[in-house]
């Protein structure tokens, strides 16, 4: 930035901010406070308790092994993988409307004027990645699993992490714009994309190129679903967070739904949605597979930690959600008028059939592969398999559970009472999976537990049930 | 190929006919009153016209008898029982499109006519072919491979009109099915209309454009402002 810049961008940045005090640099300073505050007070005692809890032969065994370090590797790679999508829909360079409109959009160079939101982003990420990586050495050492010489690397890993995040963050936001916003209309700037997207020289000059080569059409698009993002999440309507988020479909338009008996047909529009929207379909492919798998093992010894099923239920929550899509929007369109020809309850219930179908092959695929290759026994492929139903009874209790009560926007009740109501469907999941998981490993006797988890789950899928009466009642 | 008037008593004929009644219904809500008590009696194959200034209680009307609000005071009936959506004689007797309808944002239009057929059980001509003819009948079928969120605002009407006229019913509930139309569009509609009435099906509409409603109605209702 060159000083004529720099003083063109100030004069602007006063007259934005007319008689108010700039406060800029505290509310910016604010977040990384607070989080080096709850890193320290929650973060570091957590991960010490975490570290304690699980079995140093199992950690040995599974962990500080090359298998572990693959898989340590591997769930970087996805989490980076997510991360650019993530920047797709919301990247690290939004600024707010008016200053898109009065600054951006002006002759003044866009790494100039974005730059301090791509700093502000590349900061905090690689803040948090440093804290993260605090956290886990910190909490490790002073568990004794580690000498207390690990935080260095650790903290080290947290923050090449964190600038990868950013990097990729960058590069997803690049790639979801209009097109005819790529690179490639600017004869002047290199067709360079940030880390993993091109060829290119040095780090920062790729950046640098990136900003500039964002358009105002997407970085417009951006910032309005931000605002209509940030209103929905006030205001407990994540239907329209959803609905906002998600691209609007395009995708094999020429392929016709086959017509047939209703239920069918409904099945059918299920699978025809997925084939349009691949990407989810093989994201819940990959964290059905993922999970069930996670969960088969996690059954395998009764060394293995309890969060080893925790972790594995959260990602067959959200693998066996990627396809439900189909009920989602059947829940979306209560109050319209109705058109189809099926009772509500029995369209919801359609609506499960390919789920349930996906996540049984998945299951079946997977548990048969680990049946064969030694640790998993058929026992441990039927829990997995009856967990499907489970999950099918919570995305019941998810889809229909309509807007938060009025209750939890008052005084009294304040954030933590509105995340709670959002995640009693994945707690549901959460705490009668984790449970009976951790129950039957340890018992003598594990078909009685499985028993107790499908009454469980019957009393889940009751539960959801109830709400597909109720929105039906009020629609 | 059935044509325009082929497919719309296709549609009609397949259900029986039934008598639409309101006695003296109201609605209120706390202090608000939303309509003043009216009577309406829709008789076999007529069509009744609803008018009145925006906010005198059309669409209130209309949604008690469509089934999917419950009146304050009287009675909507259909064949002397009440009306209410949730009853499969009554969704099965009336097709209403009161707002816009629920669309799936992954389907296409062809793809919402043919579920929405599907789901009805019909039986003898396949649901693909019904879903083409009310397109074509609504001169939309050029738009037959589009999603609901690349339609303007009048192709999303006749998009709209064509869910409803798909499925199979006796009694059409439409409000101010003439919106967002042009000229052309708005008579191409008044001809399906009467082709429908003329199969025998009965219409209850809310309207503002004096053309569609004097080629319409066999009965103007002036709703009197609350």
């Amino acid at each position: 930035m060159t000083g004529a810049q720099r003083s063109q961008l100030h004069h602007v940045r006063a007259a934005i901010l007319g008689n108010r005090p700039d406060t800029s640099l505290s509310s910016t300073l604010y977040p990384v406070y607070v989080a080096v505050i709850a890193a320290g007070t929650y973060g570091v005692p957590a991960t010490q308790e975490l570290f304690r809890s699980i079995d140093a032969t199992w950690l040995a065994a599974n962990v500080q092994t090359p298998v572990g370090a693959a898989a340590a590797v591997t769930a970087a790679v996805l989490f980076l993988a997510l991360v650019r999508l993530v920047g797709r829909v919301h990247g690290p360079v939004v600024p707010p409307l008016p200053y898109l409109e009065m600054v951006v959009a002006s002759p003044m160079p866009r790494k100039v004027t974005l730059a301090r939101n791509w700093r502000l982003s590349l900061g905090g990420s690689t803040i948090g990645g440093l804290l993260v990586g605090l956290v886990i050495g910190a909490g490790g050492a002073i568990a004794n699993v580690a000498p207390p010489v690990v935080i260095m690397p650790t903290a080290l890993g947290g923050c090449l992490l964190g600038v990868l995040v950013a990097e990729f963050w960058l590069g997803g936001q690049l790639q979801g714009q209009p097109q005819g916003q790529l690179p490639g209309h600017l004869p002047s700037q290199p067709q360079s994309l940030p880390l993993g997207f091109g060829r290119g020289s040095a780090l920062v000059r790729r950046r640098r190129d990136a900003l500039a080569l964002l358009g105002i059409t997407g970085l417009r698009r951006q910032s309005a679903s931000n605002v209509t993002m940030g209103g929905a999440v006030l205001a407990g309507d994540l239907r329209t967070a959803r609905l906002e988020a998600a691209r609007p479909t395009t995708h094999a338009r020429r392929v016709r739904l086959r017509a047939g008996r209703p239920l069918v047909v409904i099945a059918r529009r299920d699978l025809l949605g997925l084939r349009r929207a691949p990407g989810t379909a093989l994201y819940g492919l990959g964290f059905a597979a993922a999970g069930s798998a996670a969960l088969m093992l996690s059954l395998v010894s009764p060394q293995t930690p309890t969060v080893a099923p925790l972790i594995s239920l959260v990602l067959c929550h959200l693998g066996f959600g990627a396809w439900c899509e189909g009920l989602r929007l059947h829940a979306d369109n209560s109050g319209t008028s109705r058109l189809l020809g099926l009772p509500y309850r029995d369209t919801a219930l359609a609506h499960l059939a390919v789920p349930v179908l996906g996540w049984t092959l998945t299951t079946l695929v997977v548990g048969t592969g680990l049946t064969l290759t030694g640790p998993v026994t058929p026992a441990m492929l039927i829990w997995a398999l009856g967990t499907g139903l489970l999950l099918a009874g919570t995305h019941l209790m998810a889809a229909f559970r309509g807007m938060p009560p009025a209750g939890v926007f008052g005084p009294q009740a304040g954030v933590p009472a509105m995340v709670f109501w959002y995640a009693k469907p994945v707690l549901a999941t959460l705490i009668v999976g984790t449970a009976t998981a951790a129950w039957a490993v340890r018992s003598p006797a594990p078909w009685s537990v499985f028993a107790w988890m499908l009454i469980a789950t019957a009393g889940v899928v009751a539960w959801g049930l109830a709400l597909v009466g109720k929105r039906d009642r009020r629609s | 190929m059935l044509g325009r008037r082929g497919a719309t008593e296709a549609a009609a004929r397949e259900s029986s006919v039934h008598l639409l009644r309101a006695s003296g219904v109201g609605k209120q809500i706390d202090e608000a009153v939303l309509l003043l008590p009216t009577d309406v009696e829709l008789g076999i194959a007529q069509c009744v016209v609803l008018r009145g200034p925006n906010g005198c209680g059309k669409t209130t009307l209309l949604r008690i008898l469509a089934g999917t609000v419950p009146p304050s005071q009287g009675e909507a009936t259909l064949d002397g029982a009440p009306v209410d959506e949730r009853h499969d004689l009554t969704r099965g007797a009336i097709a209403a499109l009161i707002g816009a309808p629920a669309t799936y944002r992954d389907l296409t239009l062809v793809d919402h006519l043919v579920l929405i057929d599907s789901t009805w059980g019909r039986r003898g001509q396949r649901a693909d072919d019904r879903a083409d003819e009310i397109l074509e009948l609504l001169e939309i079928d050029h738009l037959a491979e589009r999603f609901p969120h690349e339609l303007s605002s009048g192709q999303q009407q006749l998009f709209h009109l064509s869910m409803v006229l798909v499925r199979p019913s006796s009694i059409l509930i439409l409000d101010e099915p003439e919106q967002r139309l042009d000229t052309d569009k708005r008579n191409l509609l008044t001809r399906i209309l009467l082709d429908r009435k003329a199969a025998g099906s009965s219409l209850l509409i809310a309207c503002h454009d004096p053309a569609m409603t004097e080629a319409l109605a066999d009965t103007i209702i002036d709703i009197r402002p609350a």
